[in-house]
């Protein structure tokens, strides 16, 4: 990668329910020396629940506008602020009189298009590169992973960068840093039910017990992921779903920024390996 | 039955006059969104090309009152998969948007908290900037008790005392979480929410 230094847009769980992505983001980066510049003043993408795409090009326009005036392409590792960024990005990129429009909603609006948006694991497979890696991996994370997806990483085809029936980024990672990736591919796209966590708990937990039980069935170690509102679903509150379905899952669920950090050799409290809600204690006993 | 009189013609110009709802005429019923679907999966009767055909045949009062629009989880597979490029998982966020004006302006009843949630988080980020997970709680559970404070915070602890307890221990929930943080251009996220305000009325 050319790029050595990133424009970081952490989202807002980042502080709170996913430190331990941001955490091990940081120190994922640091170690392979590309510098992440967290932007100046960000605001929140509009997560799910901003239904109007008026509403999410604004909101969005002024995060990418902010990165813009430093010149530099943004990373973030949540899909559904990646997702909100790329497709405003494009919608900005394809219309000018979009492109009007936000200018005319307020001056801090204004995008020229002269930037990217992009996910942590397009950035980590697709531009750093799998040979780049490979020269840093000290370590040999053994364990069985699930590598699961979920929505926006091959989904919907215009921001989609990885597959959308069979993505393999975090397949490749996995087998990089000596894990071996269970059979899962029916369940890597599924989504796990965030959305509805707060408005239909009946059903997003039976989504995430979907995703959570055929990992289990695999005979994973792990679920490995990419997205904090994944890891709220499926880690965070996997005791409560065990508790309203009458099931025992007990399944360590990690972000795959993590088992990263772990083959580079940093010491997994810098990781945030600690604050993961499924202890991930067998996962480190796994690390030769 | 379906009785021709009260089918509103005008019902797909209204749906894809709503952003997001451009592409509705361009279904032909295949039905590939509701077989992928994971939440069709679980919920037997939900079906977005049935609500995408009741909608083209101008059934306005059946689909803005059909408590099903409500549980799409927006994961996109849907409008990954369509032939058509319906792009159905924002189309059925339009037809969201046209029941919730119909709500305000007191013409419907809509069968979901989803609105409430939606609104809460909104009102969350039009304040700070940012999401604050604890007032998008406190704001959502007032709502869903009926507008009472002191009720909604009873059932915000019945339903998270666990979680919160969990995410406490964990250091996800410290003291810090306990205020929200802000976006310092405070005036430019509030002229957005004005501005686009306006655009929509």
């Amino acid at each position: 990668m050319s790029e050595k230094k990133l424009a970081y847009y952490p989202g807002c769980p980042s502080a709170t329910t996913a430190i331990e992505q941001d955490m091990s983001t940081k120190a994922v980066f640091e170690k392979l020396g590309i510098e992440l510049s967290e932007m100046e003043d960000w605001n929140c993408c509009g997560a799910a629940e901003a239904e109007d795409p008026i509403l999410v090009y604004a909101l969005n326009a002024r995060n990418l506008a902010i990165a813009e005036k430093d010149g530099l392409d943004i990373v973030t590792p949540c899909s559904i602020c990646y997702y909100n960024l790329a497709r405003t990005d494009k919608a900005l990129r394809e219309d000018e009189g979009l492109r009007a429009e936000m200018k005319d909603i307020d001056s801090s609006l204004e995008y020229k298009g002269t930037i990217k948006p992009k996910h942590i694991l397009d950035v980590l497979v697709n531009e750093i590169g799998m040979d780049e890696l490979s020269g840093k991996v000290e370590k040999k994370v053994n364990v069985k992973v699930a590598p699961y997806y979920g929505c926006y990483i091959g989904r919907p085809s215009e921001t989609a960068f990885d597959d959308p029936d069979d993505p393999d980024l975090m397949d490749r990672l996995i087998e990089l840093i000596g894990g071996e990736n269970v059979q899962f591919s029916s369940m890597k796209t599924k989504c796990c039910g965030g959305p509805l966590m707060m408005t239909r708990e009946d059903i997003a937990f039976e989504m995430a017990r979907k995703v959570l039980e055929s990992a289990k069935n695999a005979g994973a170690d792990c679920i490995a992921l990419a997205c904090p509102l994944c890891g709220m679903m499926l880690d965070a509150k996997q005791p409560d779903i065990e508790k309203k379905l009458d099931i025992k899952v007990e399944m360590p669920v990690v972000y795959i920024s993590q088992l990263l950090g772990l083959a580079l050799g940093i010491a997994p409290g810098k990781l945030g390996l600690n604050k993961n809600v499924v202890s991930t204690k067998e996962i480190l006993g796994k690390v030769i | 039955m379906i009785k021709t009189w009260e089918l509103d013609a005008n019902f797909r110009n209204e749906i894809m006059n709503e952003p997001g709802g451009e592409h509705l005429s361009a279904c032909f019923q295949c039905s590939t969104c509701t077989i992928g679907c994971p939440i069709a999966e679980i919920v037997p009767s939900y079906n977005p090309r049935k609500i995408i055909q009741m909608s083209l045949l101008g059934m306005r009062e059946d689909v803005l009152s059909n408590p099903d629009l409500w549980i799409c989880a927006i994961c996109q597979t849907c409008t990954a998969r369509c032939p058509q490029d319906v792009r159905i998982s924002d189309l059925l966020a339009a037809i969201r948007r046209i029941a919730e004006k119909e709500e305000e302006a007191g013409k419907l009843k809509v069968d979901s908290v989803r609105p409430l949630f939606e609104k809460a988080f909104l009102h969350q980020l039009e304040k700070y900037g940012r999401l604050f997970d604890m007032g998008l709680a406190m704001e959502y559970y007032k709502g869903k008790e009926g507008g009472s404070f002191i009720k909604g915070q009873l059932a915000m602890m019945k339903d998270f005392k666990d979680f919160g307890m969990r995410m406490f221990k964990k250091g996800k929930m410290g003291p810090k979480a306990m205020f929200p943080e802000k976006v310092k251009k405070k005036e430019e996220i509030e002229k957005i929410f004005e501005k686009v305000g306006e655009k929509e009325k």
